[in-house]
């Protein structure tokens, strides 16, 4: 038997993989580009300061995430005896915590505007000679700017359920959280038009709410993939259903009389312990184990590292 | 969040049906067109000056009479120190606050400034026959006291000599803005010390009145604004 297994993932995930790397260089630089023209319409405005913060905090879910790819699939060494799946586990909470991060500072922001009553100035803007009001600039420029966050998101959410890739999942979430904030500062944009100052501060108000939701979520789900919670579907909805699907098959086999199977979540992949009790009158039980090992890691793709042992009998709680 | 959209929807709908676009937070432009225009000046020659019998005059306040006559409105001048008219525009006690301000004057907190309207220079210039080198290194250059034109020309290495006033008399370069250099029968020597955007503040959110003062001051141009300057320089200037 190979202790240190690499693992690699079937040939049609590692390709939607590569698919998902090239998507979040994408991002990457989608990210620059939204902050160069938020620049160029806002100016130096507080604004401006607060595109920024978001901007920044948006690009971590898909830097960690490419970090992470880089690392995944190195080879267990003397240093890190399990390997470098847990890096994703790792990525995944950087990026929960930018999402909650960003939640919050949507919510504090345009909590303290409100409370200040603060009243936004959007005075005229002049372009090749044209005056004309600088809402309808900005409008436009969030529009923009919200089309590509809409399509980024669902295609990455599609790849990251395939790949039950949770880095990639939050930062879909964080794509929603982006364009969903643009939204909002379009509604603002047009409610301090029409002279409700209020209205900015309050659609703000809402979409944070709705991300920090969404940030809580996706961190408490990272926490409980580092304290090796059963494993849980990509969007932490429901435990996932291989666990148990896997225990029943084990049990099928006629020489296993009853079986006990414990599983945590390292990034993409499954690892953990399967306890068996073989029929007393097993005969050639080692190399009936070596198969069941083989059996179980062949189950799924997912599986990986699964500690195969031989118990007299086990006592179910 | 469908329910906030159509709500917010509803409001603009009903908000654009009744006003201009974009609207007023309150109503400063209601009550200027036709009304009172409150504004707040602070003394800055030649864009504003305050006699002590309280007329106001200067090139800026030539230009607010003017806003005044194109909307109806009767002017009432509130001089005072530009903290305390910021503060006042803030809560829209005035509609309006100027005296030469410069668009990067920290009072973004409190009001809100318009499009730069100008931009001026201050420039090193010199009586025809007077030779100004090109590095005014222990050049002798006369400035007005007390302004950062002193810092801005010590930094440059020239000697500093420091004037009341700039008459267009003096024997050596002199510092001026560079709306007086024709005006004074000066030479521009090609020394630049910097420029300043002008601006007005108007109360934050009041975007339709802002909007207002924009096209207002938008459509000036440089040499009308340099000859209002020019104006309010020559002795005796009244409004």
């Amino acid at each position: 038997m190979r202790v240190y297994d690499r693992f690699e993932m079937p040939p049609d995930r590692a390709e939607l993989h590569r698919r998902a790397v090239r998507l979040e260089w994408v991002t990457i630089a989608f990210f620059v580009v939204a902050v160069s023209l938020l620049a160029v319409t806002l100016g130096q405005s507080q604004a401006m300061k607060a595109a920024w913060i978001e901007d920044m905090l948006g690009l971590v879910p898909p830097v960690v995430f490419l970090i992470a790819a880089r690392y995944r699939n190195r080879r267990p060494n003397r240093r890190f005896p399990y390997g470098y799946h847990r890096s994703v586990s790792a990525a995944f909470l950087a990026g929960s915590v930018a999402l909650l991060g960003l939640g919050g500072y949507v919510v504090y922001d345009s909590l303290t505007r409100l409370i200040a009553r603060e009243r936004a100035p959007i005075g005229l803007v002049e372009v090749l000679g044209f005056q004309f009001w600088l809402g309808w600039l900005m409008v436009a420029v969030l529009l923009v700017t919200m089309v590509p966050a809409i399509v980024l998101g669902r295609i990455k959410q599609r790849i990251a359920r395939e790949l039950h890739d949770k880095v990639l999942y939050a930062d879909a979430e964080m794509n929603r959280a982006d364009w969903l904030t643009a939204g909002a500062a379009i509604l603002g944009v047009l409610g301090i038009g029409a002279g409700l100052w209020w209205a900015d501060a309050v659609a703000a108000l809402v979409i944070g709410g709705d991300i920090v939701r969404d940030g809580i979520r996706t961190t408490r789900s990272a926490v409980g993939d580092l304290m090796d919670e059963r494993p849980r579907v990509v969007d932490g909805s429901r435990p996932h259903p291989l666990p148990d699907r896997l225990l029943a098959a084990v049990r099928d086999h006629d020489w296993i009389n009853d079986a006990w199977l414990r599983v945590r979540e390292e990034g993409h992949v499954f690892v953990g312990e399967l306890l068996v009790v073989p029929r007393t009158d097993t005969d050639r039980l080692v190399h009936r184990l070596e198969e069941l090992s083989a059996f179980v890691r062949d189950f799924d793709w997912r599986m990986h590292d699964l500690v195969v042992a031989p118990v007299s009998r086990i006592e179910h709680d | 969040m469908r329910r906030l959209v159509a709500v917010l929807v509803a409001l603009l709908l009903l908000a654009t049906g009744c006003r201009g676009w974009p609207a007023d937070a309150g109503d400063t432009l209601a009550h200027v067109r036709d009304g009172v225009l409150r504004v707040g000046v602070t003394e800055n020659p030649p864009w504003t000056t305050v006699a002590d019998d309280g007329v106001v005059a200067g090139a800026e306040a030539r230009l607010v009479r003017r806003l005044a006559g194109r909307l109806g409105a009767r002017v009432e001048w509130y001089p005072g120190s530009e903290s305390t008219l910021m503060a006042a525009v803030k809560d829209r006690v005035l509609d309006l606050v100027i005296g030469g301000l410069d668009a990067k004057a920290p009072w973004t907190g409190s009001a809100s400034f318009t499009r730069p309207y100008v931009t001026t220079r201050t420039v090193v210039a010199a009586r025809p026959g007077v030779a100004v080198p090109d590095d005014l290194d222990d050049v002798r250059v006369a400035v007005p006291a007390g302004t950062a034109e002193v810092a801005a020309l010590a930094g440059e290495g020239a000697v500093v000599v420091p004037v009341p006033e700039v008459t267009g008399a003096e024997t050596i370069p002199v510092v001026v803005g560079e709306w007086r250099v024709a005006a004074l029968g000066l030479d521009e020597s090609g020394h630049d010390l910097g420029g300043q955007d002008h601006v007005w503040a108007v109360p934050p959110g009041e975007n339709g009145w802002q909007v207002e003062v924009e096209r207002f001051l938008l459509g000036l141009s440089h040499a009308e604004v340099t000859r209002l300057l020019v104006e309010a320089e020559r002795p005796g200037a009244g409004s």
